[in-house]
């Protein structure tokens, strides 16, 4: 079933439809081919790292039995999920809680507050590293999950957005709620949440990458070797293995595949997600 | 649309789950801002006896594992004789040396009581009033086994305030093959700076380099850098503690480098963790000579066992005089840190007792661990069969006599320098104009210093 | 269990008017968000903001200087040169970025399997971790042997260094970020085109418009919100974002010869290679500052970031 066209009429569509495919595939080539690069490698003896052939000749498993029997990667991963996932959880539901409210209820200085949420979007972690730190220690959270955690949630960008998402619903929709007597806790989390799936799962993948992702922060605030996530144990294998391209590479893979995974596994729900939740 | 639902419902779950745990966290995470909050404030106990974080960057799981083994065995050694313990921690060498994690602990009064330094860093921290002097815990005897030229970056006022584990000269190791392949042999080593950039052109191929001289800015390239200023007879201070960076010696150290890059022998780019690291670069075939120190020995015979090198001393320009530098880390403790007395103790302990234990802990780092030159009289003569023959005897013999000590700087200085080279060497600037500019911005910041003798 | 979180039983039983139990719930329900902004982001802000009138040692030596920092500033020429890159950095990125974000979106924009797949693969370089980017690329564009370096003799080039010439290395780290990022705007852009109504091009169809008259008189006046959103985003994440920080540090440290670096990698060189806390302090003030100013200015011109076209 395929619908007309958006910017070409019927007769130009055939030939333009497969000079158009051609030319995404091709783009599309050229974009995951650093990636593709780093698979080989990964599948190549030592002495093929640089050889300009992308198939290795011999593929091996050997570097990936290497990578894991040497560095204990499947820890480092575990604390990273732990870390991504609960970071995830509870920030999406804080930032729901906050876009409900700058969105739909009335109370004095709401601009006001929203403005100031909107500012911090400026500050990135480089520059307040240092404060930062100083906080979370005097916390007494340095060298625990709670300091990995907690610092991470608070973002306005996730804020922002779904402020923007529940300026976009019709006012109707709670109305029915408040007829029956609901209080505010009762339409955020029996209507409005419900409501926030697409949006929420859109926004649930950016987090979890940016988390799985993240390098500086829980470098600096953990140095127990039990608390390091897998970027901080990239790194580290990164200055050890510094001439074996086919380890680096083999380890960069296992660290890659979660998120490429999880992309593909769930990319038809995180496109339609993106798409139906306004995230623009 | 199953999955959706499976994550849905698994995320339902979750969600509870983890709203629960945040909420306590977030609460517990407040309270103890405020009030010390027992439930998840167990780590500042500054009691005297939790154990002392001892901090590098020698990791489990390395390619190298007699380097990690030594720092365990150091620290289980020194557990097993004393009441206050000794905890190693590990920083990935890139965030060690060029990372937020030291700065950040340190700004925070939250820094490591042992830690090891190299001598670009030891103004910053001396200079900062974290280093513990260690001179009352070295016994005369064992002060005397160092020799003053070893000691003298870690000293300041007569006061030694950091421990050297190894003493590591520069050189240049080439590869037997690329020589061969060319038709030359070891009696075709270049003995000046001509001869080594006609050689460097001479081993390039389309796939491999001559030459290689660090390219990344950063503490190690002007540490690699210095031997040639120093060959022509420059220095970047005088007597008078001005700036000496404007002279032909700077001018023609620059161009060196400016010329190995623009002929095409030397790279634009290294390999690897950097030009320290000679497996990635000069093993891989990057490169046919590296200029590299002394610890390339041990990293070639870890992880390219049947690499065959040789190695020959810095060549001279026409006007000059051999002289390499040396560098190396140090152990220190921290002053300000939960006992420093102990730290203090620890260091002079593990490297600085004539105790039979601590001589061999040197001389086993240096040869066993690493291919360094021991610091220390009695650890280079407990060794001295190692010392006399191969790679390890020809530096020795020819190459270590005439190392300089890497010279301790303030960042700032170390950035002047750092940016003329740079500029020189990669930018395509002109070198006298370049000597000219940072010697201008060295006398500016000279004349308002205040701290410990720059050496 | 904090109250914060079930404000229900609460007004269900009190006997506040309907305005004010509005007002309280909308409080608890910023609270939690709020808070946590304040002490993590907002405290640490002011903290620093205050850190630039001080000489900060890095080891706890603290000392009042008044605006020294500021003037210090003014007479750095390596502050000029480190805003001069962040500029053409971002002068670059940020139109790179939102050609690119806007063209992929157009091609794919087709909801099919084929374009499933396409879009999954301009996205992938997004899920990959920086430190794994970096090293991939370094790998790939090292001199003489990279992957991409063995391609420009046969363009005829030359023997192109990357990374390792001043005059190529900031392009070399733009087109990555623009690698690294564009799957990302293409979604934004993906959602922004998702919103304009199909009917606009049907009707357009039957007056006879082409291609490019569509796109220009339909998708792109359309497409203001998400252009807007898109062009604040991206220069924020040039100027001063992580990734933007990420990429460029562990691809060349701001060298050669400081041809990359931005200024947010030379607040970070001073603070943690130097230690002169309070003189990074006062650039990442100025920073924060001028970002606000621009953003200020997007903010008033979106009337309050809502982005409506109405």
């Amino acid at each position: 079933m395929s619908k007309p066209s958006l910017y070409f009429s019927n007769s130009q569509v055939t030939a333009v439809r497969l000079i158009w495919m051609t030319v995404a595939a091709i783009l599309a080539l050229m974009t995951v081919f650093p990636l593709l690069w780093m698979v080989s490698i990964a599948f190549k003896g030592a002495q093929e790292s640089f050889s300009p052939a992308l198939l290795p000749s011999a593929p091996t498993w050997s570097n990936f039995v290497y990578v894991l029997t040497e560095v204990p990667f499947i820890r480092y991963m575990l604390n990273s999920l732990f870390v991504s996932v609960t970071v995830t959880v509870v920030a999406l539901f804080f930032h729901s809680m906050a876009g409900y409210a700058l969105a739909r209820l009335r109370f004095p200085g709401r601009e006001l507050i929203f403005l100031a949420i909107f500012s911090t979007l400026l500050v990135s972690l480089p520059v307040v590293i240092v404060p930062l730190f100083i906080i979370v220690r005097a916390m007494g959270m340095l060298n625990t999950y709670g300091g990995i955690i907690i610092p991470s949630i608070f973002n306005a960008f996730g804020i922002f957005l779904l402020r923007q998402y529940y300026l976009s619903l019709p006012r109707e929709i709670e109305e029915a709620a408040v007829m029956d007597g609901a209080g505010y806790w009762r339409i955020y989390w029996s209507v409005i949440l419900p409501l926030s799936k697409p949006i929420l799962s859109a926004l649930a993948i950016l987090f979890f990458l940016a988390n799985w992702n993240a390098f500086l922060w829980p470098l600096t605030v953990a140095s127990d070797q039990k608390f390091w996530v897998v970027q901080v144990g990239i790194a580290n294998f990164k200055s050890e293995y510094s001439a074996a391209w086919n380890y680096m590479l083999a380890a960069s893979t296992i660290v890659a595949i979660p998120t490429l995974v999880l992309f593909l596994v769930f990319q038809r729900q995180i496109m339609d997600s993106i798409k139906t939740s306004g995230l623009k | 649309m199953k999955n959706r639902s499976n994550l849905v419902a698994a995320s339902g779950k979750s969600r509870r789950e983890f709203l629960r745990n945040g909420a306590t966290f977030a609460a517990a995470g407040l309270a103890g801002g405020l009030s010390g909050f027992p439930f998840i404030n167990r780590l500042p106990v500054r009691a005297q006896d939790a154990p002392l974080k001892f901090w590098q960057f020698y990791a489990p799981g390395g390619q190298v594992k007699p380097q990690v083994e030594w720092f365990e065995k150091t620290v289980a050694d020194w557990n097993a004789t004393h009441d206050q313990k000794v905890e190693l921690e590990f920083i990935p060498n890139k965030e060690y040396i060029n990372g937020p994690k030291l700065a950040t602990a340190f700004a925070s009064g939250d820094g490591p009581d042992i830690f090891i330094i190299s001598p670009g860093d030891f103004l910053r921290y001396y200079n900062g009033g974290v280093l513990q002097d260690l001179t009352p815990y070295i016994d005369e005897k064992a002060r005397a086994d160092f020799p003053e030229s070893v000691l003298a970056n870690r000293m300041v006022d007569g006061k030694i305030f950091g421990l050297p584990m190894e003493v590591e000269p520069m050189a240049m190791f080439y590869s037997i093959k690329a020589f061969e392949d060319a038709g030359l042999n070891e009696n075709d080593v270049p003995k000046t700076w001509d001869e080594l950039l006609e050689l460097g052109k001479k081993l390039t191929t389309p796939e491999r380099y001559g030459l290689l001289f660090q390219t990344a800015p950063g503490y190690y390239q002007n540490f690699t850098w210095y031997p040639f200023l120093w060959q022509g007879g420059g220095e970047f201070q005088n007597a008078e503690g001005k700036s000496a960076f404007d002279s032909p010696a700077t001018v023609q150290a620059l161009k060196l480098w400016q010329d190995a890059v623009n002929s095409g022998a030397a790279p634009r780019q290294v390999l690897g963790n950097g030009a320290n690291d000679s497996v990635a670069n000069l093993a891989s075939g990057y490169c046919a000579i590296q200029n590299v120190g002394i610890w390339a020995i041990s990293q070639l015979k870890n992880n390219a066992k049947d690499f065959p090198y040789g190695v020959f001393r810095l060549p001279t320009p026409a006007n000059g005089k051999y002289v390499t530098v040396g560098g190396g880390w140090a152990f220190v403790a921290n002053s300000k840190g939960k006992n420093p007395e102990a730290a203090g103790q620890f260091c002079a302990w593990a490297l600085a007792s004539m105790d039979q234990g601590s001589i061999d802990r040197v001389a086993s780092w240096c040869t066993e661990a690493k291919s360094d030159m021991p610091p220390r009289d009695s650890a280079l003569k407990a060794r001295e069969a190692a010392f006399s023959e191969g790679i390890i005897g020809q530096f020795a013999k020819e190459i270590h006599p005439g190392t300089r000590a890497e010279p301790r700087v303030p960042p700032e200085v170390y950035k002047i320098i750092s940016d003329a080279v740079q500029q020189a060497m990669l930018g395509g600037a002109d070198p006298q104009a370049t000597a000219t500019t940072a010697s201008q911005r060295l006398d500016a910041y000279l004349a308002s210093y205040s701290g410990a003798p720059i050496l | 269990m904090s109250t914060s979180v079930r404000p229900k039983t609460k007004f269900r039983h009190s006997r506040l008017s309907a305005r004010n139990r509005e007002w309280i719930a909308g409080y608890l329900f910023v609270l939690p968000d709020a808070l946590g902004l304040l002490v993590f982001l907002g405290l640490p802000m002011l903290l620093s903001l205050v850190l630039g009138l001080y000489d900060v040692d890095g080891f706890g030596a603290y000392r009042f200087v008044g605006m020294a920092n500021y003037t210090k500033m003014m007479r750095d020429p390596l502050f000029w040169q480190s805003a001069k890159v962040t500029a053409l950095y971002a002068l670059m990125l940020v139109p790179l970025l939102y050609v690119c974000g806007l063209s992929l979106a157009l091609l794919v924009q087709k909801t099919n399997r084929f374009n499933g797949v396409i879009r999954s693969m301009f996205f992938a370089p997004h899920m990959v971790s920086l430190i794994v980017v970096a090293l991939v690329w370094q790998f790939l564009v090292v001199d003489k042997i990279g992957v991409l370096s063995r391609l420009t003799p046969a363009l005829g080039l030359g023997g192109i260094s990357f990374l390792g010439d001043p005059d190529y290395a900031l392009f070399t780290v733009v087109a990555v970020s623009v690698w690294f990022l564009m799957g990302y705007y293409m979604l934004i852009f993906l959602g922004g085109l998702q919103d304009i109504p199909a009917m606009y091009y049907e009707a357009a169809t039957m007056d006879g418009a082409g291609p490019i008259a569509k796109f220009w008189y339909i998708t792109l006046p359309l497409l203001k919100p998400t252009s807007f959103f898109v062009i604040m985003i991206s220069m924020v994440a040039a100027v001063a974002g992580s990734q933007a920080f990420d990429i460029i540090w562990v691809m060349t440290g701001g060298g050669p010869a400081n041809s990359t670096s931005v200024l947010i990698v030379y607040i970070y060189q001073q603070a943690f290679s130097f230690g002169a806390f309070g003189y990074a302090a006062a650039m990442a003030s100025i920073l924060v500052i001028s970002l606000m100013a621009m953003t200020g200015l997007m903010f008033l011109l979106t009337r309050g970031g809502r982005f409506s076209y109405e």
